[in-house]
């Protein structure tokens, strides 16, 4: 478990350290691309918990989510409607039913490991 | 946890984070473009270039002004020390010195064989005058300073080493009130003692009168040089 807590970590510090900055105009992008990758890591710490976690899945719906919401944002920009509220949205919605699903799963075992006691 | 997946979480968590950092940056401090064209380039340039010298001019102003500071604090603690050195060595009796006083003439009293001006005469003579508050004398062309020797060698009166001359002997006195120095110099014991020896001092003031200075080394015998704090 300490792993992706550590990767995490130096993730940030690389981030941070290598002082890249990207134009305002494309920090919408980023900003969904964040959020694409929050909701892919938090489905899978779900999956992972409910036991039907697959690599490949996981891995592709990473990148896939990511560009998609970018592609998304970028076709709203020149459509002229806000797409990028769209993933907003459904990331957003997803994100908190995962981690609702992940505290329920907490709570149980949680539970259930007090009553074994 | 298998390995696979564990490295799978990381790679997830690892790009993340860098997206994160990379949004938190670009929010607190956004990249500013420049949008300037080129007229409003070289406005700002002149405006900078503007700037720039009065800033060069005022470090000129400051810098100037400081030289003068220091110059002047340079140029006061060399005269200050001038001038101490120069009071100083008017007090040593270095220098000459003129001003009004009298002048004193010391000749034989009765014509005959020429009497013999002691040493002992002319000490009390000076120990008088400076009870009467003279400034400074000289006698017979010679300074009287505070390490003057007057003493007797082979029967020859000895002032600062050189044998006094024949008579009449000058001896030149500055003080600040030069007639009432000759009044009490009239009625001084000194003048009687003279005529015991068969002198005569005359004394008479003057407005103008020029006294030599001491010009042989002073030898400083008790006197150690401090040392300098650090």
């Amino acid at each position: 478990m300490w792993l992706p807590v550590l990767a995490l970590i130096i993730g940030l510090v690389l981030g941070f350290l290598s002082e890249i900055r990207i134009p305002v105009e494309y920090t919408n992008y980023l900003s969904i691309a964040v959020l694409a990758a929050l909701d892919t890591l938090f489905g899978g710490i779900r999956a992972h918990m409910q036991g039907n976690f697959e690599d490949k899945v996981f891995i592709s719906g990473f990148f896939f989510n990511i560009l998609l919401a970018a592609g998304l944002a970028y076709l709203g920009v020149h459509l002229g409607i806000d797409l990028y509220l769209a993933a907003i949205f459904a990331f957003g919605v997803r994100l908190f039913n995962n981690i609702a699903v992940i505290r329920r799963l907490v709570i149980s075992k949680w539970s259930k490991s007090r009553k074994n006691t | 946890m298998n390995n696979k997946r564990k490295t799978g979480f990381a790679g997830v968590a690892c790009v993340l984070g860098v997206m994160l950092a990379i949004q938190f940056q670009t929010t607190n401090n956004p990249v500013t473009r420049d949008t300037r064209d080129m007229w409003e380039l070289r406005a700002d340039l002149e405006k900078e270039k503007q700037r720039q010298q009065d800033l060069n001019n005022e470090i000129k102003k400051y810098q100037a002004l400081l030289d003068d500071y220091e110059q002047s604090r340079k140029k006061e603690k060399t005269e200050a020390m001038e001038k101490a050195l120069h009071d100083l060595k008017e007090a040593a009796g270095l220098t000459e010195v003129s001003g009004q006083g009298i002048l004193i003439t010391v000749e034989p009293f009765n014509e005959g064989e020429a009497p013999k001006l002691y040493p002992e005469l002319i000490r009390r003579l000076i120990n008088e005058l400076n009870r009467y508050e003279a400034k400074d004398i000289s006698v017979d062309g010679q300074r009287i300073i505070s390490t003057t020797p007057i003493r007797e060698v082979n029967g020859e009166t000895y002032i600062n080493n050189q044998p006094l001359g024949s008579f009449p002997i000058e001896i030149k006195v500055i003080a600040d009130d030069a007639q009432k120095l000759q009044n009490k110099i009239i009625a001084s014991q000194s003048a009687e003692d003279f005529v015991r020896e068969n002198l005569y001092i005359d004394s008479k003031p003057q407005n103008q009168l020029t006294l030599p200075a001491y010009d042989k080394p002073i030898r400083v015998k008790y006197m150690k040089q401090a040392k300098e704090e650090l």
